[in-house]
């Protein structure tokens, strides 16, 4: 560490300051010396607890591991493993199908409600407030009163029944679990997306839309060619905070249907917590950990091709 | 109540907008009377549906009786405060509420002045290795947090972490968005600042303390609320972490009820209590988090 601090290469690149005779490469060392110390901390606790874990965690995938501490070189089996079980599938599965339902439905809502408490007008602060509640809200405690709200008893199926249906409960339907738990996420979570789009539509200019209404366009012209093309960068933002966050839905599963029922809304955060956690077969949550990531990464690169052309 | 005092000054012709009377008006752009009225339908109808959950939350906390029907029992009628007296009598739910204020209190502590120390070298100063280090925690917003929660676990339990409370803080402590904003807002403050700071013959140390950390004090206030939030809702690394119900936080507490047969007013009860802090926390600063989420993409 202490060749590291000696080290002048950083003092031609430093700007400004007082021009003393001698007194730059003094202050640069001085600044080289206490940078390092004051991201050290957060850097060494970065190493142990980030990158140390994620390397571990993708290197692990490729071993059989048990708590005793015997470790076995295990190549791709845990992949081929994987591969080759109904379950796995099916977690991905249900995660598709949620992140398929949920993101466009928090989006549409998002923009919708972005929209409507855009301009200022009495009481517009109280909707923006209220429609944030429900993000800074734990889904585990929400989560216990959405299981009665979707139960026989609740809401959901009374009306239902009133109109007609059945009026089973939601939660222990396996062709409508995932709808379920795809209102209440996105209950959850259309707040936040108000709020992204809601400072993104500060970036649209006020001067064209004016022109754009004084030619006549109406609201839908105006919204498709004007505020749209300017609105682009905060939707794939949100778009893939959305579809990040989807794939990894957990709290909402583990307090409302604990997978169920018949794995109808089995995740593959929730099998990797079940694999690592209850059958303790860490080599194989590892390796649904790397799938995860594969997943994430697919996203960041389709973000990347479209925000390119932005930026 | 977003700007009131806009809303006084307003020339009372205009009642409809609450801009200034120095802003241009937005009447070219407002929307027509049909137009207010569907939006006044469409806020009215999404403020409801959010709301509602919170309400029966409240309502059936109050209801003895273990059948609840809809919507018989969303009338807020022979309410019953017993379920709260039984979920407060309980030694757990006191032992899970003060691990929630351990585990949100030193983190925000924590994370504060660790960011803030990092975020100054990442902005203002030069040092070998910054860029690398600056990279990597920008990667690592890429890699789920679930690849590290394997081996995290691992590590401590070799550690003797498991059921501890510096196992259960220690991880979540590595905050990479903690560290971009303070970096962020560090980059904008003048250098000049620094530099007659320096001239004057303060250490590095000062600096910090007497320029730095109070310049910083709207963002350290906006920062310490989204982190004490995280951990307070917190739920899959102290679900794991703690095994004996002594070291289970709220959340972790409030699910284990619902897993047990506990009558469900007591567990709504429980998450009633367990939300008033967020909720007061909220109340008292919900425009520097609404601007917080608007400017960094932070989320609560």
């Amino acid at each position: 560490m202490t060749s590291a601090l000696r080290e002048p290469a950083a003092a031609p690149t430093r700007r400004g300051g007082p021009g003393r005779a001698g007194g730059r490469s003094v202050m640069a060392r001085w600044d080289a010396r206490t940078g390092l110390l004051f991201a050290l901390p957060t850097f060494l606790l970065f190493l142990a607890f980030r990158f140390g874990p994620a390397i571990a965690g993708v290197g692990l995938s490729f071993f059989d591991y048990d708590i005793s501490g015997s470790l076995e070189w295990e190549g791709l089996a845990n992949f081929e493993r994987m591969v080759g079980d109904p379950v796995f599938w099916q977690a991905l599965r249900v995660t598709v199908l949620y992140t398929l339902l949920a993101v466009p439905l928090s989006l549409g809502l998002s923009l919708v409600m972005a929209l409507a408490v855009r301009r200022r007008f009495r009481g517009v602060g109280f909707f923006r407030s209220v429609f944030f509640l429900p993000v800074i809200t734990s889904l585990v405690l929400a989560g216990t009163v959405f299981v009665w709200v979707f139960s026989t008893d609740g809401p959901v199926s009374t009306v239902s029944q009133w109109l007609g249906g059945s009026g089973q409960s939601w939660l222990s339907s396996s062709l409508l679990v995932v709808p379920a738990l795809v209102l209440v996420g996105v209950w959850s979570r259309f707040g936040y997306g108000m709020l992204i789009l809601l400072a993104g539509l500060q970036e649209v200019p006020r001067e064209l839309e004016e022109a754009a209404l004084t030619d006549g366009a109406g609201p839908l012209a105006r919204f498709r060619y004007i505020v749209l093309p300017h609105l682009k960068p905060s939707l794939f933002f949100l778009a893939v905070i959305e579809t990040t966050a989807s794939f990894q839905v957990f709290d909402l599963i583990f307090v409302m249907t604990q997978g169920g029922p018949a794995r109808g809304s089995y995740t593959l955060v929730y099998m990797l917590y079940d694999q690592g956690f209850k059958y303790v077969d860490y080599g194989y949550a590892a390796a649904i950990g790397v799938a995860l990531f594969a997943m994430t990464l697919v996203v960041a690169v389709v973000q990347r091709r479209f925000l390119g052309r932005e930026s | 109540m977003s700007a009131p005092t806009a809303q006084v000054t307003a020339p009372p012709a205009v009642p409809t907008t609450s801009a200034g009377p120095h802003r241009r008006p937005y009447r070219a752009l407002e929307p027509t009377r049909r137009g207010k009225v569907l939006r006044g339908l469409l806020l009215a109808a999404g403020s409801l549906l959010t709301i509602f959950p919170f309400y029966a939350m409240v309502v059936i906390a109050l209801r003895p009786e273990t059948a609840i029907d809809f919507p018989s029992s969303l009338l807020p009628w022979n309410l019953d405060t017993s379920a709260f007296r039984d979920v407060l009598a309980g030694q757990d739910m006191l032992r899970w509420t003060l691990n929630s204020v351990i585990y949100s209190v030193v983190s925000v502590v924590a994370v504060l002045v660790m960011a803030s120390m990092a975020g100054y070298a990442f902005a203002k100063k030069r040092f070998p290795g910054r860029e690398a280090m600056f990279w990597s925690f920008l990667a690592m917003v890429m890699v789920p947090y679930h690849v590290t929660l394997i081996p995290t676990f691992i590590v401590m339990a070799k550690l003797g972490g498991v059921d501890t409370y510096w196992g259960l803080i220690l991880p979540s402590l590595a905050n990479a968005q903690a560290v971009f904003l303070m970096r962020q807002f560090i980059k904008g403050l003048p250098d000049e600042l620094f530099e007659a700071a320096k001239i004057d013959g303060a250490g590095e140390w000062r600096t910090f303390a007497t320029i730095v950390l109070p310049l910083c004090k709207p963002v350290l206030a906006t920062l310490g609320t989204f982190v004490f939030l995280w951990h307070w809702n917190d739920f899959l690394w102290p679900l794991i972490i703690g095994k004996s119900a002594d070291m289970w936080t709220l959340t972790v507490g409030i699910a284990s009820l619902r897993q047990q047969q506990v009558p469900l007013s007591v567990v709504l009860a429980g998450s009633v209590v367990a939300l008033v802090p967020i909720f007061a926390a909220y109340a008292v600063a919900q425009r520097s988090f609404q601007e917080g989420v608007a400017q960094t993409g932070i989320k609560g």
